[in-house]
């Protein structure tokens, strides 16, 4: 699948899970997650690898239960009670220990459940497609953050390959090893992290693609001045409902002068592609299904409906379920759609080289 | 024709460093040249490369004064977008300056950053994969290449923008021995490429001094643009062919192996082997190590011995072991089968406990260093050797490895080559009879390895022991007794230096070649009258 779609995929699950509160609708978005994570090919090492992310989401879960827990919590339904200090009132109503009811653990659960949502599709993502893929299908506006962030994984393996020498160098030296030992190897190691960057930006630098002339003033001061234009827009919006015309126009305009500094941040730097990655029919297709279940729920929630929204604390009562939420929830699952029809060629490669043959060499 | 780079009176200082760098520096290249830039370390070599694309003064700052001109642009003030059409930079380090994931994406990063056409991309693209042969690498990853083919992936990355100069600041100086032939082998066939000038900094001169049509001799900041005959009668260190036919005054001065023997031919020249150490007690002994990573078979059977006052050479390509043996014999890897002995003992099992007696340094020891001064740098070995550590032990270290002078300076402000005798003093400060060592001669200058060559000789001279992993045929010669050759995990042979270092043995020095009988300078007996 194309760099594009996962991105498109991954923002779509972000707001989907940050947008329900509804336990069923989670559910089924985390297993639609899941379902993509096990059909998604894992091209070479991600950064961080699939499973330290689900290990991690995973006890980020238990995590939250557990202080819930301990912090005690209201709620008519107490299923057992944790013997703890009484604090003072003073500390701000802290608590330790005390009751434990279902509807602060339900709270806590739900909470995890969007957690580990992302969690696992950032890890689908982060597994599927490598950085260095990312940045070639960067937007040119984009370019220079996307450069630093590369350079920064480019850096990062080499800097875990000095730390492991240099303990084997202490070893060497008849050092004991033990935590004392920590700043003898973390000094070297980020020495000699910073003087490779240093390195690469110089390498960088003579090769012609350390720095773009920077950008003319006026769409800087355009990208700027949208920021506090959302910020009123959105306040305008939700604080005083008597006018939303003038929020959404403002909303607009922010748009508008975004646009204007993505065109001219787009042309200050004139670069070409040797093989760009076409997006095929069907990922422009799984797009559109990506934007309108995350705009579908979206929408349900400002509005109100479907039942998106769910509190436990009033007497834990069964969430709802209605089927145009569940429906969108689980369409999140079109990856699998596309993994299933095409299993993911290693790479692109056998693709890629029947292109070169197809030109006549020069 | 007009000179394609002119610098005209150049002096530099980089930013907070009193002295220059560069002092009234003024030279012209001309167009398709291929000219060699020799002279120790921390000479000004690699700041003087650095004014051709404005890296000094425009990346590193500092006070300038001069002009400069390249190819009809100024690079101390262009931008370094339109620098990097014209002139083309590659660095000593492979793994800091690249930043795609595989050959061809790295290839054609500059170019797509340049705004080139697709159609055209793709003509350059293949041709310098057939021109540098790495046309099999086109979809490997950076990460699993070696370092030779890494380098020929960075020059064919800057030739990607069509450059009219080349400049290569020690590029096989971090490479092993093949990678090392590649890059310049490399070197040779862009020679011939239309009016591309080639501007090289190298420590290896054997085969880059006869095809130079120029040389740049760069000593304490000050440089002059030579004919190669020239430059190698004042150049420092020059290959032992050349020092040979200097030392006996013969002019002109032959450059290239085959120029000294005809020169030399009728003279009738002697020769006085090098008395070495008798060998003395057993110090160490590998007996049939067999070393294995998952499936692969890094060692097989492996049997070395290593008395007193033995300094064993041990050679071989890349990948056939000799860092595997190391990293056996100091206990860092346990074999599958076989045994280390120490003096008939058999040697203890952690890394500490047999460093204490057989000190290993790692390639790129001077990763290690991390304290304020040298003399902390050493007082920590001793420390973690229960040893005493007072100032009387600290300068009796620092004097047997001739540091004394830098014992109050901070490691990170010393020079490259100092960092490296700093290094392996402190790995092994605390006196061990056996020393190993794995390509201590990587990255060295001619006096670095003299240094090396001396302290061995001295730690064998007084019943000590060393095995030296290096690829270095010629500062081999200096110090070792005897060669061992590692292939694909097994011994290929074991000979005494004089046999191993000969005409006819498998790995012939210069002087070998041109006097019958010795191995290295000093062993030519130089008749009084030249």
């Amino acid at each position: 699948m194309h760099p594009a779609s996962w991105v498109g995929w991954v923002l779509a699950v972000m707001v989907a899970a940050l947008a329900t509160t509804n336990p069923f609708y989670l559910a089924v978005i985390l297993l639609a997650v899941v379902l993509v994570a096990v059909l998604a090919p894992r091209e070479g090492p991600g950064v961080i690898s699939f499973r330290a992310l689900a290990v991690f989401g995973v006890v980020m879960f238990a995590l939250s239960l557990g202080i819930a827990a301990i912090n005690g919590s209201y709620g008519d339904h107490i299923l057992f009670t944790i013997p703890g200090p009484e604090v003072p009132r003073w500390l701000g109503g802290l608590r330790l220990g005390g009751p434990v009811s279902a509807e602060g653990l339900a709270g806590a659960a739900i909470r995890g459940l969007a957690i580990l949502c992302i969690l696992f599709a950032y890890g689908v993502f982060n597994g599927a497609v490598s950085p260095h893929r990312v940045l070639r299908s960067t937007p040119a506006a984009l370019f220079q953050a996307s450069l630093v962030v590369t350079v920064g994984l480019t850096l990062l393996p080499s800097s875990v390959e000095d730390l492991r020498r240099v303990r084997e160098m202490r070893a060497l030296r008849g050092a004991p090893g033990g935590w004392r030992e920590l700043p003898a190897l973390v000094v070297p190691a980020i020495v000699g992290g910073l003087e490779r960057s240093l390195r690469l930006a110089e390498a960088m630098e003579a090769r012609g693609y350390g720095a773009s002339p920077p950008l003319a003033l006026a769409p800087r001061l355009a990208a700027a001045a949208s920021a506090p234009l959302l910020i009123a827009a959105a306040w305008l919006w939700f604080y005083e409902t008597g006018w939303r015309p003038l929020a959404a126009l403002l909303a607009f305009a922010a748009a508008a002068l975004l646009w204007w500094w993505w065109r001219a941040a787009s042309r200050a730097r004139a670069v070409s592609r040797f093989d760009r990655e076409p997006l095929p029919a069907a990922e422009r297709a799984g797009l559109l299904v990506a934007a309108a279940s995350a705009l579908g729920l979206l929408a349900l929630r400002l509005t109100g409906r479907g039942a998106l929204t769910y509190n436990p604390f009033a007497g834990l009562p069964l969430p709802g379920f209605e089927p145009l939420p569940a429906l969108l929830a689980a369409a999140l699952a079109w990856p699998a759609v596309l993994l299933i029809a095409r299993p993911a060629p290693a790479r692109g490669a056998a693709e890629r080289d029947s292109r070169l043959a197809a030109e006549p060499a020069p | 024709m007009s000179p394609l780079a002119v610098l005209e009176g150049v002096t530099y200082a980089y930013p907070g460093s009193p002295r220059p760098a560069l002092e009234g520096v003024s030279l012209a290249i001309e167009p398709g040249s291929l000219v060699l830039a020799a002279g120790p370390s921390a000479s000004g070599k690699s700041t003087l490369l650095r004014l051709f694309n404005g890296l000094v003064p425009q990346f590193h700052g500092g006070r300038i004064s001069g002009s400069a001109r390249v190819a009809g642009l100024d690079p101390f003030a262009a931008p370094a977008r339109r620098m990097a059409l014209e002139v083309g930079m590659v660095f000593q380090e492979p793994e800091a300056q690249t930043i795609a994931e595989t050959v061809q994406e790295e290839i054609v990063f500059g170019m797509e950053q340049q705004g080139i056409a697709p159609a055209e991309m793709r003509r350059r693209l293949e041709r310098l994969l057939a021109e540098l042969g790495i046309e099999h690498l086109r979809r490997r990853r950076l990460s699993t290449l070696s370092g030779g083919e890494r380098q020929r992936v960075a020059i064919a990355a800057v030739l990607a923008l069509e450059p009219r100069l080349l400049v290569l600041d020690e590029p096989t100086s971090q490479l092993d021995g093949d990678g090392a032939e590649a890059v310049i082998g490399a070197l040779e066939g862009l020679r011939r490429r239309g009016d591309l000038a080639i501007i090289v900094a190298e420590h290896r001169l054997e085969r880059l001094l006869p095809r130079a049509d120029a040389v740049i001799a760069v000593e304490a900041g000050r440089a002059a643009l030579l004919p190669p005959g020239e430059a190698a009668a004042v150049l420092r260190s020059v290959p032992p062919a050349v020092e040979l036919a200097r030392r006996l005054g013969l002019r002109p001065l032959p450059l290239a192996l085959a120029a000294a023997a005809a020169a030399l031919r009728g003279r009738d020249l002697a020769a006085a082997p090098r008395p070495l150490p008798a060998p003395g007690a057993e110090l160490l002994r590998a007996d049939g190590l067999t070393v294995r990573y998952g499936a692969a078979e890094a060692l097989r059977g492996v049997t070395v011995t290593l008395r007193e006052g033995e300094v064993v050479a041990l050679v071989g390509p890349n990948g056939s072991g000799k860092s595997t043996l190391f990293r056996a014999l100091a206990g860092l890897v346990q074999p599958a089968a076989g045994a280390v002995r120490f003096g008939g003992a058999p040697a203890p099992r952690g890394p500490r406990e047999r460093t204490a007696r057989a000190g290993l340094v790692p390639q790129d020891p001077a990763l290690a260093l991390y304290q304020e001064s040298v003399a902390a740098e050493l007082a920590e070995t001793l420390r973690h050797r229960g040893l005493p550590r007072g100032r009387a032990e600290i300068e009796a270290a620092a004097q047997a490895w001739t540091i004394d002078g830098l014992l109050d300076r901070d490691p990170r402000d010393l020079s490259v080559g100092q960092q490296q005798r700093v290094a392996i003093a402190a790995m092994l400060a605390h006196g061990p009879r056996t020393w190993l060592m794995d390509e201590p001669t990587r990255g060295m200058d001619g006096p670095a390895k003299a240094w090396l060559a001396a302290r061995l000789r001295e730690h064998a001279a007084a019943g000590g022991a060393a095995i030296v992993a290096t690829h270095d045929i010629e500062a081999a010669a200096q110090f070792a007794t005897r060669v061992i050759g590692l292939r694909a995990g097994e011994i290929a042979f074991d000979l005494p230096a004089a046999r191993a270092f000969a005409a006819d043995g498998p790995l012939p020095t210069q002087v070998a070649q041109l006097v019958p009988g010795a191995v290295t300078l000093e062993e030519v007996a130089i008749p009084c009258a030249a």
